[in-house]
């Protein structure tokens, strides 16, 4: 057996060696995680009280018009979804069948919920991931491009465009995308996720580019492209507001600090000034505010998706809203409480990798 | 030092936004469909493809597509059940026996001859899931005496059954098949039978398509069954999608699909003028309606019938017939006008606000004050039911009755509804099968009848007028029965018929026989070039 020394790996030179995980680091991850099953378990109950409180009835909600009439039809019903048994009994059960990753059937879909979610979160994270890129592309660049023409006229009609971002609400701004770029131009198609009779790439990702590239369908990658440019545009457009305020104040913070005017004064080339040492050192609160680009993508989902026929999460968590498919909302309350601690958590992450300065205690 | 350029992240940049353009460029951003391929939008409610399971709008469109059933309705009538799988059906003298003998030449997709034994394995398995379609066949029991006879029994006297046969629910699946991916029609199946799973990705049937791909969330992709037994459908595919109405609106001008089917009134009103499409609006099956609940426990105002007629003559119909828009008409009596036993537009009642202060006059009751349960967030063929309830508070107040709108969001409306607690409600009956004994739930002791707190004997001469007309044979006899019935429920019943709202069918000028069936919604395989 060979000896496995820095030597006998090419990939690691004479003077690099293997970082593990700090103590702090390690600590902090448990931490997490820890507030992560705290956290879940914190929102299936309340999940669970809010829905017991609202004073409709499942069945009702659920059942048809006669069938709600026929007894045996609803104790079926009952009986199925387990309502026929008291509260603290249907959530323990909820939860024992959590621990084996049996998030329940909903009552809407007939279905496992877990399945459920397989089909529209891959659906939400295509259009979200799409619309968060987008988001911090332009944000970010319009920022700087505000900050470093700062009172120009530049910086006014940026100031215009990204205040009309914040403020314009999705489902207008939504109706008049598609009016405008589907309708009028023609440029993009108008809804769902890919055209009428053409057929999403065998399931790897559920995530319809991906799973296209992969299995080389360029034409259904293409079309899959075109659906998704328009609603994730629609999605972004709060946050590339909000990302161009926020840079744009960031940068300027710190784009006449000494070191900047150092790295000026050895004749370094202003992009590379902006760039390299401006932006840097201005990404900490533009990585803060991803969190909270993050939230207002998920809260927009829900009319984005609905006026684009996406089906995603969004539209699923407001037809098990409506119907009091109480498997489905706490799956939808779940999948959304795991998603927004991960965004944290790599917030959090990040901010040590863009600024040695911040360290996990 | 100046450190050195890296100009990677910038050449890779250049690499995505070139392939993205490039991508995005040779799809052409237009939509595959030919000639041969029917694009339907339509607002999905759909839950399966399992056609004993399925009860919804849209489910029933995907049904009547893949299923063949025995008896059908011609187009958009839902008078008069023709022979589909059944070649010809016999009645008994009392409407308890119905005989079905079936075509020996039809085969299901897969080729094998559809037989009697699959019309009990499907008609028991529907009874025995005791799902949402269920009630279809309550008190029925199905027999197969040879391979080619079918024959419905039931307890008491059924005429309507010949109306519930076509359906869609009631569609044909292959028993083999169907028993080999878990099915089963034995008693227990609500807890036994895991054949849905299977349904969803596979149809087993006999219809004109089969099912190519199945989405609750996006769309359904049927092609057409080469062993179909019927004309061939003129489609060769099929794509239904899950659109919302206003993104239909724009889809149809556009082009991107043949056929939209939740436009409301006002929306299709917009389209009038356009010479590509062509737009029908007529009278929906769906009945709203008023009710003031005769539980004195409920309210000691609502049961008086002084106050009743008060709202009768004091509701202003022609107004929620403008509201509701193209194709809305005043409903005269809850049995639908496009059904059997529906009352003559002349025999509405109209507004008299007059005799309706006479009304509350004579009622002994001073400025009543009564809440209005309604569901807030429910609109249906484009008509709010908020706004309605809105109308419903202004037309009473001019009368001088005071209406608290007391409206919620309807899976708490519904409960409050279903359970009876509403003092007035304002709501909606779709028919289950186009038969007006379905509307028999109205009369003291059923179902709508009990949420209006109207309990059994509390008229023992329209129930037993309605046990008459339930249970007559002779449909020129049935359909008097029950407009008298009717004329009595105006006169003496808690409820107050408000309108049925126009049911809008846009397609592209190309497309023939998109017609609306109160059954099916759409039967595709109908549609023409």
């Amino acid at each position: 057996m060979t000896s496995a020394g820095p030597a006998a790996n090419p990939e690691i030179q004479p003077g690099w060696r293997l970082r593990l995980p700090s103590r702090p680091f390690v600590r902090f991850l448990g931490r997490r995680l820890a507030a992560l099953f705290l956290l879940g378990l914190g929102i299936t109950f309340v999940a669970f009280v809010l829905t017991e409180l609202v004073p409709g009835d499942p069945a009702a909600a659920n059942l048809g018009q006669r069938a709600i009439g026929d007894p045996a039809a609803v104790q079926a019903f009952r009986e199925h979804y387990g309502l026929d048994k008291p509260l603290p009994i249907q959530y323990g059960l909820y939860l024992q069948h959590l621990v084996t990753g049996d998030l329940g059937e909903s009552e809407q879909s007939h279905r496992p919920v877990r399945t459920d979610l397989s089909e529209y979160g891959p659906a939400t994270a295509e259009l979200a991931v799409t619309s968060i890129l987008i988001a911090y592309l332009l944000g970010i660049t319009l920022g700087v491009v505000a900050a470093v023409r700062r009172n120009r006229l530049t910086d006014q009609v940026l100031r215009v465009i990204s205040l009309g971002g914040i403020s314009m609400p999705t489902f207008w701004l939504a109706l008049v995308a598609l009016y405008v770029f589907f309708f009028k131009l023609g440029w993009v198609p108008g809804s769902g996720r890919l055209d009428p009779g053409l057929l999403p790439a065998p399931h790897v990702t559920g995530l319809y580019t991906v799973d296209a590239l992969l299995s080389g369908q360029f034409d259904v990658l293409a079309n899959a492209l075109q659906h998704l440019i328009l609603p994730a545009c629609v999605l972004a457009a709060y946050n590339i507001g909000l990302l161009t305020r926020f840079t744009r104040s960031a940068v300027l913070e710190v784009i006449n600090n000494d070191y900047v005017q150092a790295a000026r004064a050895k004749g370094l080339p202003e992009r590379t000034v902006v760039l390299r040492h401006v932006l840097k050192a201005a990404l900490p609160p533009i990585i803060t505010v991803g969190g909270l680009a993050f939230a207002n993508v998920m809260t927009g989902t829900v009319l984005v998706e609905s006026i684009f026929s996406w089906p995603g999460i969004g539209q699923y968590a407001f037809h098990s809203a409506t119907t009091l498919d109480l498997p489905a909302i706490m799956g939808v309350s779940l999948f959304v409480a795991v998603v927004y601690i991960v965004v944290n958590f790599t917030v959090d992450i990040l901010y040590g990798v863009v600024d040695p300065r911040i360290r996990v205690a | 030092m100046v450190a050195a350029r890296r100009p990677y992240p910038r050449v890779m940049a250049g690499v995505v936004i070139a392939a993205f353009v490039v991508l995005t460029a040779c799809g052409g951003g237009s939509t595959t469909t030919t000639n041969h391929v029917l694009v339907v939008d339509k607002s999905f409610d759909m839950k399966t493809a399992d056609p004993q399971r399925e009860f919804e709008v849209s489910g029933g469109i995907v049904a009547k597509a893949l299923y063949s059933t025995l008896l059908t309705f011609k187009g958009s009538d839902s008078a008069t059940p023709v022979p589909a799988v059944a070649s010809s059906y016999t009645a008994s003298a009392d409407a308890k026996t119905y005989t079905f003998k079936l075509r020996t030449d039809i085969k299901f997709s897969d080729g094998t001859a559809l037989t009697s034994a699959d019309v009990l394995f499907s008609f028991n398995r529907l009874i025995n899931i005791k799902g949402n379609p269920s009630f279809l066949l309550d008190g029925v029991t199905v027999s197969a005496p040879d391979t080619s006879t079918v024959v419905l029994t039931s307890k008491s006297a059924n005429p309507a059954i010949p109306f519930i046969i076509p359906n869609p629910a009631l569609g044909i699946v292959n028993s083999k098949v169907v028993k080999a991916h878990g099915g089963t029609d034995q008693p227990g199946a609500d807890k036994s039978d895991t054949a849905e799973s299977f349904l969803n990705t596979t149809s087993a049937g006999s219809g004109p398509y089969t099912l190519k791909s199945f989405s609750t969330t996006s769309e359904v992709d049927l092609t057409a069954n080469p062993t179909y037994w019927g004309p061939k459908p003129y489609y060769n595919t099929v794509v239904i999608r899950n659109i919302q109405a206003p993104a239909q609106l724009i889809n149809i001008q556009k082009g991107s699909n043949e056929i939209a089917l939740d436009l409301s009134p006002d929306q299709a009103s917009t389209l009038s003028g356009s010479s590509s499409l062509q737009v029908k609006a007529i009278p929906g099956p769906n009945v709203f309606f008023l009710f003031s609940n005769n539980n004195a426990k409920i309210s000691s105002i609502t049961p008086n019938k002084h106050f009743q007629n008060a709202i009768r003559y004091g509701l202003d119909y022609a107004s929620f017939v403008q509201l509701a828009g193209a194709g809305a008409i005043q409903t005269p009596g809850v049995v639908p006008s496009m059904f059997l036993g529906a009352l003559p537009q002349s025999a509405a009642v109209s507004r008299d606000v007059t005799k309706a202060k006479a009304e509350l006059a004579a009622s002994g009751i001073a400025n009543p004050t009564v809440n209005l349960g309604f569901p807030s967030d429910f609109t249906l063929n484009g008509i709010s039911f908020s706004t309605l309830a809105q109308k419903v508070q202004a037309n009473l107040q001019e009368v001088g009755i005071k209406v608290n709108l007391t409206g919620s969001p309807i899976s708490v409306a519904l409960a409050d509804y279903r359970a009876g607690t509403e003092q007035l409600g304002l709501w909606l009956w779709g028919p289950d099968y186009p038969d007006p004994n379905d509307y028999l739930v109205f009369l003291p002791g059923q179902l709508v009848g009990l949420r209006a707190g109207w309990a059994a004997g509390a008229n023992p001469t329209l129930e037993a007028l309605g046990t008459k007309a339930g249970s007559t044979t002779d449909n020129t006899a049935r359909g008097q029965l029950f407009q008298q019935i009717q004329n009595q429920l105006n006169t003496d019943g808690p409820f107050f018929p408000l309108i049925q709202p126009g049911q809008v069918v846009v397609a592209t000028k190309g497309v023939s026989g998109a017609d609306y069936n109160p059954t099916w919604t759409l039967d595709v395989s109908g549609a023409g070039g």
